[in-house]
C-alpha cells in the first residue's frame, strides 16, 4: 500500500514539477529507470516471499541506479556507450523478467 | 556465465533478501520474538525509493513528449530549407539559360557583321552541334527500355521475387546508345538528357545515371536523324539483337516509334579543356 502511493506521490511530484533535466543527465534517465524498475520488481518478490527486507531493497535501488549509470558514463568515455547500454538493459531486462516471472509463480501459482 | 547459469537453475537471482532474511532468523532465535526494526522509520526508505523511481519515470516520459515536437519541427525546417534552396537553384538555371541565349544572340550578331565572321559562325554552329551544346529539334526515332514487369507477389506461382535480370542495366543502355550513334543517329538524349560524347552512363545503386543525375524508368532514348535510315541501320545490329534477346529471354520492355517532331535541349554546360605544354619539355 505504501509503496503503491509512494508512486504515484512520485509520478505527480514528477509531472507538476517537470524538473528540467541537465543534457548530461539525459542519457542516463532511462538506464535508471530500468535499474530501479529491477530493484522494485526484486523487492515485490521478496515481498510475496515473506522476505522482504527494507535495508536490502534501498541498497539494491541505489546500487542499481548507480552502477547502470556508472557503467553507461564510463562506456560513454570509451566510446562504446550504446553497446554498453545495450548491455545493462539486457542484463536488467533478464533478471527483471525472471524476478516479474517469481511474482508471477506466487500470485498465481503458474 | 552465472547470470545464465542462475536463470536456467531457477535461482534467485537476488540472493540479498534470502540472506537478511536468515541473519534476522539468527538475531531473532537468540534475542527472542521477531519484531520490526526503527519502529516509526519503518517504510520510509521504501516510500523515498518509490517516490523517486516514480518521479524518475514522469520526467522521463515528460522528456520524451517534450523532445517529440522539436524532433517534428526541426524537420520540417529542413524540409522547407530543401524546397527554398531548390526553388533558388531553378531559379538561377533558368537566369543561366536566359544569360546564355542573350550570349548566343550577341555573338551572332557580332559575327554576322563580316565573310570571315559568318564562316566562323558555320563551324561554330557544326561544333556547337556536335558537341551537344546547342538544342536540337528534328524528327527522330525513340526507344523505350522498361524493367520487366514485376510478377504479382499474391499470384499463384509468383516466386517472391522478381525474376533475377528483368532489369534494365547502364551496360543495356550504353549498348543501346552506342547502336543509335553506329546507326547515324545526329542526336540523343536519353529521358530528356542530352548526351554528348563525354557523357557518362552509369549505375549508383539501384539506379541509372546519365552525366550523373538519377533516372527514373521508362528509359526513353531518342535518336534525332531521319527515322527510316535509322531504323533500317539499327535493325539487326548488334545492339538490336542484344536487346531483342533481352525482351525474350528476361522480359524487360523494348520498343521502338517514330517520333515526326522531337526537341532535345542542349547538354550541360561545356568544359573547355586544353593541353598545356610542361615547362621542362617548352622550347
Amino acid at each position: 500500500m505504501i509503496a503503491l502511493i509512494g508512486l504515484l506521490i512520485g509520478v505527480t511530484l514528477g509531472l507538476v514539477l517537470q524538473p528540467d533535466v541537465p543534457l548530461w543527465l539525459q542519457p542516463y534517465l532511462p538506464i535508471a529507470i530500468v535499474a530501479a524498475l529491477d530493484a522494485m520488481f526484486g523487492g515485490v518478490r521478496a515481498r510475496l516471499e515473506g522476505i522482504f527486507d527494507e535495508k536490502v531493497f534501498v541498497v539494491s535501488f541505489v546500487g542499481n541506479t548507480v552502477v547502470a549509470a556508472l557503467i553507461v558514463f564510463l562506456g560513454d568515455k570509451l566510446g562504446v556507450g550504446s553497446q554498453l547500454s545495450t548491455g545493462v538493459v539486457v542484463v536488467l531486462g533478464i533478471r527483471i523478467f525472471s524476478n516479474v516471472a517469481g511474482i508471477r509463480r506466487r500470485l498465481f501459482g503458474a | 556465465m552465472s547470470l545464465l547459469a542462475d536463470l536456467f537453475a531457477g535461482e534467485l537471482l537476488d540472493p540479498g533478501y534470502a540472506e537478511a532474511a536468515a541473519r534476522r532468523a539468527r538475531r531473532a532465535g537468540g534475542a527472542g520474538g521477531p519484531r520490526p526494526r526503527r519502529g516509526r522509520l519503518r517504510g520510509s526508505g521504501v516510500l523515498l525509493v518509490l517516490v523517486l523511481t516514480g518521479v524518475l519515470i514522469a520526467v522521463a516520459g515528460a522528456e520524451v513528449r517534450r523532445g517529440e515536437p522539436v524532433a517534428a519541427e526541426q524537420r520540417s525546417r529542413l524540409v522547407g530549407e530543401i524546397g527554398a534552396r531548390t526553388a533558388e537553384t531553378d531559379a538561377l538555371q533558368r537566369r543561366l539559360g536566359r544569360l546564355r541565349a542573350e550570349t548566343e544572340r550577341r555573338r551572332a550578331a557580332a559575327l554576322a557583321r563580316s565573310d570571315a565572321g559568318r564562316r566562323a559562325r558555320a563551324r561554330l554552329d557544326r561544333a556547337a552541334a556536335a558537341a551537344a551544346a546547342a538544342p536540337a529539334a528534328g524528327e527522330g526515332l525513340v526507344v523505350t527500355l522498361d524493367d520487366a514487369p514485376r510478377a504479382d507477389p499474391d499470384a499463384p506461382g509468383a516466386q517472391g521475387h522478381d525474376a533475377p535480370g528483368g532489369r534494365v542495366y547502364d551496360q543495356d543502355l550504353q549498348v543501346l546508345v552506342n547502336g543509335l550513334w553506329a546507326a547515324g543517329a545526329e542526336a540523343i538524349a536519353v529521358n530528356g538528357q542530352r548526351l554528348t560524347a563525354t557523357t557518362a552512363i552509369r549505375t549508383a545503386g539501384e539506379a541509372i545515371m546519365v552525366d550523373y543525375r538519377p533516372l527514373a524508368r521508362p528509359y526513353e532514348v531518342t535518336a534525332l536523324g531521319d527515322p527510316g535510315g535509322l531504323r533500317d541501320a539499327f535493325a539487326g545490329s548488334a545492339a538490336d539483337r542484344r536487346l531483342r534477346a533481352l525482351k525474350e529471354r528476361f522480359g524487360i520492355g523494348y520498343r521502338t516509334r517514330r517520333a515526326p517532331d522531337v526537341r532535345l535541349p542542349a547538354a550541360g554546360p561545356v568544359r573547355l579543356r586544353y593541353a598545356v605544354p610542361r615547362e621542362e619539355d617548352g622550347p
